[in-house]
């Protein structure tokens, strides 16, 4: 499968046909439990030497079609697909590392992830060492012996800091510690993280993958890039010598997600498998819009500074042309002047919905200060790139014309309220 | 050849035959998602097709998405 190329393989890997029906869509096995013929069959199943589901907090033959064809895609060994993005997280390092063990973790993290690691790893008795997403040196002196893995998301979200990915796979590889890299925002469409040496990659698939908003997931597939023999983890270590390569995701699933049920549902499962069919499509018309609208705002009067990755003078065009094929993804955020005239916009446009969420085909945008990062001090928001005056826009998949339209109009009803601010002042 | 699979004895007319073989005679379910243990030994999935299996050898398939505590 894996010599075809990639829009044929999300199409069509892990599933060809179902081999009893016929049904070329992957059938949704809606069911908690699986039958068995003799008290024999189930016990080898349970022991893991035979094929098969027993219970679907364990597998499911739908959210196994899933995992295999987007392990495919990512170039991976295998991957296990959970409830969310954040289960997906959690997962990871819970299968990595135990109470009294670190995690180094980029600074330019979603504020959910923050949460995350900031409210849960503590009551684990794990700690976090913060590095500032860009600063390579930054990541390989915060690792310790107590360190069992860094975490980036791949774009910043909504700081849109680009990380070197080839770069922190070799300060990790130094190291011997694993690099697990959040490849929401790019997808493996848009950058194959395999290639730039992650050892660990993390979707949410709510987003770009489903394609719709329409379901929460999360999935999480080993590369194949790391040797868990050495693994600083010494269960990973030990279940090597057992399942060889497999140690992590076996882990993971037999040890981790089974125990915690953080399950993904079948029917979300079957969801992500039909979202991932047009992947390819989506994502090229996600970026063409995005470049199109971050362009065109960017010579606009009201609007202070646009930030997107592949812009002219974000910092980020090399790593943007060299990991992503000059691809910026479908994220930007605009910069208004003052938290009032990001209101006002949010509040006049018409097209665009105002949500808190990214990659749906619908254009979406968020007030991230007084929302995602309504917690976080100012220096806090502004570590995370979130200023008072800023709106965060996933680009959809709507006509370029009418999104133009759209935030033009929004734009001009901040326009007119400076000018009446402006008469106002001078009568006053 | 008789060897032991997953526990029991299986006979074979062949007197060796690769891993990869053994999976395909043995009609093996999603072999893609199989770990393959010989004597002991878990093989890299690169050495099915050229490793072999002979008389008295104990082989176990082991599915890493298989099992658990339901």
């Amino acid at each position: 499968m894996s010599d075809w190329s990639f829009e044929t393989r999300a199409i069509h890997s892990g599933f060809n046909r179902d081999t009893k029906t016929g049904a070329t869509s992957v059938p949704i096995y809606q069911t908690a439990a699986f039958g068995f013929d003799s008290a024999e069959d189930i016990a080898d199943v349970f022991q893991g030497r035979k094929f098969g589901h027993v219970y679907s907090r364990i597998s499911n033959p739908t959210v196994s079609a899933l995992e295999l064809r987007f392990a495919d895609l990512e170039g991976g060994l295998g991957a296990v697909a959970v409830a969310s993005g954040m289960a997906a997280l959690i997962s990871v390092i819970q299968t990595l590392a135990k109470a009294g063990d670190r995690i180094v973790a980029s600074r330019s993290l979603f504020g959910g992830t923050i949460h995350l690691l900031e409210d849960v790893l503590s009551q684990m008795g794990m700690g976090v060492d913060w590095v500032e997403a860009t600063n390579l040196a930054a990541f390989a002196a915060a690792i310790r012996p107590e360190t069992r893995g860094i975490l980036v998301e791949i774009i910043g979200n909504p700081k849109l800091d680009v990380v070197d990915v080839r770069g922190l796979a070799a300060i990790a590889n130094h190291a011997g510690v694993p690099l697990i890299v959040d490849n929401t925002m790019t997808t493996p469409y848009l950058c194959q993280i395999r290639e730039l040496g992650a050892h660990i990659g993390v979707n949410c698939m709510g987003k770009f993958l489903t394609g719709n908003g329409n379901a929460i997931g999360g999935i999480v597939v080993d590369l194949g890039t790391f040797d868990w023999k050495n693994s600083r983890s010494e269960r990973i270590q030990e279940w090597s010598r057992k399942v060889g390569k497999m140690a992590f995701l076996t882990v993971m699933r037999k040890l981790v997600t089974v125990n915690t049920g953080a399950c993904l549902s079948p029917f979300n499962a079957y969801l992500f498998l039909m979202g991932l069919e047009a992947l390819a499509v989506r994502m090229d018309r996600h970026v063409i819009n995005a470049t199109s609208l971050a362009t065109h705002l960017a010579s606009h009067l009201a609007v202070c500074h646009v930030s997107y990755p592949a812009l002219p003078g974000s910092g980020f065009e090399d790593l943007v042309k060299t990991q992503f094929g000059g691809r910026g993804g479908a994220l930007l955020t605009i910069r208004l002047g003052s938290k009032e005239k990001a209101y006002l916009f949010l509040n006049a446009l018409k097209l665009v919905t105002i949500a808190a969420n990214l990659g749906d085909a619908r254009t979406l945008a968020i007030h991230p200060a007084s929302t995602i990062y309504r917690d976080f001090s100012e220096s806090e928001q502004q570590a995370s790139g979130v200023y008072v005056d800023m709106v965060r826009v996933s680009v959809g998949l709507e006509s370029i014309q009418d999104l133009f339209h759209d935030f033009d109009q929004a734009l001009r009803v901040i326009q007119g309220s400076s000018l009446k601010n402006a008469i106002g002042e001078t009568h006053a | 050849m008789n060897i032991q699979i997953n526990g029991k004895v299986e006979s074979f007319v062949a007197e060796t035959l690769t891993v990869s073989a053994l999976l395909v005679a043995q009609k093996v379910d999603m072999p893609e998602m199989v770990s393959v243990e010989v004597n002991g030994d878990v093989l890299d999935r690169d050495a099915f097709g050229t490793t072999v299996v002979k008389e008295g050898d104990t082989v176990e398939f082991l599915y890493f998405m298989g099992g658990g505590r339901a």
